[in-house]
Parts: structure tokens; sequence; C-alpha cells
């Protein structure tokens, strides 16, 4: 069992590792998150492990990661809870054709394609304990995700939140994520079947009760809580633990059933009432704890999992190019296409699709979920790490050389000039 | 429709082809193995059981011996066939047979010094899923 002072050590140095990255990638105009990711993948065998082997056994000897990864479990469940309470259905009436078009396109796409790459890599990269259909379900599901969170960070840094192409943005990455996330818990209960030893229809039949009593009689108690907000101008410590038990009960419930403990989170997440006073209220009482100390932990245990050109095979680096390849030309190309044809202008279109091509951290959990339930193998974990590395630092060049600042602020003030 | 529609039945197209499709058998996991004669060899003396433990990755595996020094062998596995060797002249070469929960490797290892050893190796602790 590792020692207390070996796992706070590690806290530490993944903290100030995450922070400093983060800052030199603010340096360079990318999220701070992008640069917590990076340094998480160096604090693994990709960097440190390979430069410095013993100091990397020593820090982070394989029994102490047991806890560490149970730390960033925990971090996860409160960030998917909050990712679901960030998610407002209401973004995506407001857009109606345009919206709905261009996010249904931005999964179709990236998911065929994903199912085509997955014809050439799965007799490469899988093992025959998985089968083709979960392999290519789950390549396709991961190469269609877009990261809410991170593209959010990234058109408030460029001041673009509210613009109509950054609300579009949001409306359809809501609906890829909501959409993303039922079709992972398809292919995740489509796995795990194969190998569980409870019945499939449990699993079937308990998750259309599960999914019910939270949307007809959980999400129907919960003004409850928005109610005591209004009258007081907060919660009290009791109502915040009250909110806090939900989470943990509908993420058991959503294990229980052979799913995965994030999914009773985000949904929880999502039926919370919407209203922005509330909404913000709680985000800032969660995202604090969850985004500074957790969630780096779990950046540096998915960089621990991440071996990018340890071994020195070239054929990786070609598995590696196809599927970068192939995830840019579905969700960038797709989501492009689809709202030039919606009626969206050229810049406007590939401006979206730039966006939408952004999977961040959203991309880590998913593929941490496919490692464990091991339908993808570690190489392809890798690969798919580096994919989403690669999407996510590519999105701020991008979208400054297609839409560059001048130009967005030049037409902020001619917007301006318009309403006075 | 047709935007949404194309890629949906592309991808129903995808799924069927890809029944025709084989992956490599799956060998992660630790192994006992069992020498068919005895060998004086002090190679092959030093080994503890689980003698073996591979991780795998498609097509490629790493093979880690119980030997003390934890030696390593990069392996590739094409069909039913595993191929082994490390830097410092260590190999192995096996058969997998049987279905994924009773596989066996049936094959030789050859270490420093030593003449090359027949052996049957069982999979100690199948890899299940952790999610099963």
């Amino acid at each position: 069992m590792p020692s207390l002072f070996q796992l706070v050590l590690q806290i530490a140095v993944i903290l100030v590792a995450a922070r400093a990255v983060g800052f030199l990638f603010q340096k360079i105009h990318q999220p701070q998150v992008m640069g917590e990711m990076v340094a998480g993948i160096l604090l693994g065998p990709s960097l440190l492990g390979w430069v410095a082997p013993g100091i990397s056994a020593a820090l982070f000897p394989p029994a102490s990661l047991t806890y560490l990864n149970a730390l960033s479990q925990v971090g996860l469940v409160v960030f998917m809870f909050v990712v679901g309470l960030a998610l407002n259905p209401a973004e995506l009436r407001a857009h109606g054709h345009a919206a709905v078009l261009t996010s249904h396109v931005s999964i179709a796409a990236p998911f065929c394609l994903g199912g085509l790459a997955a014809l050439y890599l799965y007799p490469r990269l899988s093992e025959d304990t998985v089968t083709f259909t979960g392999f290519a379900l789950f390549l396709g599901s991961a190469m269609s995700i877009t990261a809410f969170p991170v593209l959010a960070r990234i058109l408030s840094e460029r001041g673009l939140l509210h613009s109509r192409m950054g609300t579009l943005a949001i409306a359809c990455a809501a609906v890829d994520d909501i959409t993303g996330w039922c079709i992972l818990a398809y292919i995740v209960v489509l796995v795990r079947v194969t190998h569980a030893v409870r019945p499939a229809w449990i699993t079937v039949a308990g998750s259309l009760v599960y999914v019910a009593v939270m949307l007809v009689v959980v999400r129907r108690c919960l003004p409850v809580l928005e109610r005591a907000y209004r009258r007081h101008g907060k919660l009290s410590d009791n109502l915040v633990a009250v909110i806090v038990a939900l989470v943990l009960v509908s993420a058991l419930a959503t294990e229980w059933l052979g799913i995965h403990v994030l999914f009773g989170a985000f949904l929880m997440g999502a039926i919370m009432p919407k209203s922005p006073e509330f909404t913000r209220y709680l985000l800032h009482k969660f995202e604090s704890v969850t985004v500074v100390l957790l969630l780096p932990l779990f950046f540096a245990f998915t960089g621990l999992r991440t071996r990018i050109g340890v071994g020195g095979d070239s054929t990786i680096w070609f598995y590696s190019a196809i599927v970068i390849v192939v995830a840019v030309a579905g969700k960038l190309g797709g989501s492009m296409l689809a709202a030039r044809l919606a009626g969206a202008p050229w810049r406007d279109a590939a401006s979206l699709g730039i966006l939408m091509n952004t999977r961040g951290l959203m991309e880590l959990v998913i593929l941490n979920i496919g490692l464990d339930i091991g339908v993808i193998s570690p190489a392809m974990f890798s690969i798919m790490v580096l994919m989403a590395l690669v999407t996510t630092f590519m999105t701020t060049p991008l979208l400054e050389w297609v839409y560059p600042s001048r130009l967005l602020r030049a037409e902020s003030g001619e917007t301006r000039q318009n309403v006075a | 429709m047709l935007l949404v529609g194309l890629p949906v039945l592309g991808l129903l197209g995808i799924l069927e082809a890809g029944r025709t499709l084989a992956a490599p058998p799956s060998i992660a996991g630790e192994w006992t193995l069992e020498f068919g004669s005895v060998s004086n060899c002090a190679a092959l003396g030093r080994l503890r059981q689980p003698a073996l433990t591979i991780s795998q990755s498609g097509a490629s595996a790493l093979i880690t011996l119980n030997d003390g020094h934890a030696s390593t062998l990069e392996a590739t596995i094409n069909g039913p066939t595993l191929t082994a060797k490390s830097l410092t002249h260590k190999s192995l070469t096996a058969a997998i047979a049987g279905k994924a929960g009773e596989r066996v490797l049936d094959g030789r290892l050859t270490l420093e010094g030593c003449a090359p050893a027949s052996f049957r190796a069982a999979r100690r602790a199948p890899s299940t899923k952790p999610g099963s």
C-alpha cells in the first residue's frame, strides 16, 4: 500500500506540472486545459518515464496508481455532473434547422468514417475478445464527440461566446454530447453484456426504468432546490449535500446497471433546473475543486496509461496519421458541409467545423472508458489520445486563420453601430 | 435526411463487411510454463511462475520474463503464431491454440547459454474485461 506521503507528493507534482504547462500554453494562445492535458502526458511514460525512468518509477509506482485513479474518478463523476449541468436544450431550439442538421451530420459523418477506419485498424490493433461491431462503434463514437467545456472556453476567450456562430457551435456541441453519450452507453452495454454475469435484459430494462424515473420523477422534484436558492440567494450546506448525494446515487445506479458510473452523473446534471442564475451558482460551487484539483489528476492518470512514441514502432505513427486524418475529415469536414448547406457563409461554416473538431478532455474520458472495458487496446488508446491532443491543439490557430481576431473586432464594431 | 442517412447506411454496410474480419488472438496476462524436459541450464532455472507476463496491443506484444531481471522480448502475433525476441538473443516462438478463455501456448523458449526448451503455457489469470 502506498504511503500517504507518496500520494500527497504525487498530487503536488501533478498540480504544479498542470498549472505550469497550462500557463505556458496560455502564452501561445491555447486554452489552459490543453496545457493540463499535455502535462499529464509529459508525466507518463511518453516523457518522464522515457528520460528519467528511475524518477518516474519512484514517483508513480504501479501499486500507487489505484489511489490516484480512485481520486481522479471521483473528480470525473463531479465533472460529468458539471458538464450535464452546463447543457441547455433550449439553446438548440433557438437555432432550429441549422443546429439540428449540423449536429446530426457532425455525428453521422465521423461515425461512418470511424467505422471505415476500423476495417483497417481492427485486424492490426484489436484482439479477438473484442467484436468488430464493438470496436467500430466505439471508434466512431470516439471520433464524433465534441468537447463541450473546452469549446465554450475557446469561444469565451475569443469573445465569440454570444456571437451567432458561437451560440450555434455551443448548441451543436450540446446535442453532440447528449447523442454521443447515449451511443456510448449503448456500446458499453453491448461490450459488457458479452462478459457480464448479469443477464442482458436486466441491463436493458433497468436502464429504461432508470431513465424514466430520472426524467419523470426526479426531474419534477428538482425545482424545489431552485426555489430554495431563489428564496435565500444561496443553497444551505445540507441542500448542497443533497445534490451531491443525488449525483452519487444516480452514478451508482448506472454503474450497477452495467452502463458506467459517469452516465448517471451526466444525466443528473442534464436534468437539473436550467435557470441561468441557479446554473451559474451550482457551477461555481462544483467547478473550482473539480477543475483545479481533481481533473489534473485524471489527466495525469491518462498520461500514465499513454505511451506516445515509446518502443520506436514506426507503424504506430502511420496508424496515428490515419486516425487523425479520418477524425478531422469526418468532424471538421462533415460539420462544415452541413453548416454550408444550412445556409451559413463559407467562413462561418468553416469556423463551425473547426470548433466542432475540438475533442479535448471529453475524448480522454471516453477513451479511458474504452480502455477500462477492454474495447480498445493500449496502443489504440495512445493513438486516440494523440488524436485528441492534435485536434484540440489545432482549433485555436485554425480558427484564427479562418476567422481572424481583427475581422471579429471589425464585425463587432459594425454590429454595435447598427444597434446604435 | 441524405446527409445523415447516407453515413448511417454506410456504417451499417461497414459493420456487415467487418463481420468477416479476424483480430489477433488475445494473449495478454500472466502465463505459467511447463517445460517438456528437465534442463540444467541456469537461465531457465531462474524463471519463477508465472514465468511470462504478456501485455498486448493488437498484433504487437511485450513479453516480460519472471527471471529476476524482468527481461523483455518484443513479440508479434501473426495468425496463430507468436514470435518474440530480445536484443540479448532470448527468443520465443509458440503456437497459440484454444478459445480465449482456455488459451494455451505451445512453443520453444531460448535463453542465453541454453538449448531451446519446448514448453506448454497456460494463462494463469485470463485477461477478463474490467467492466465484467
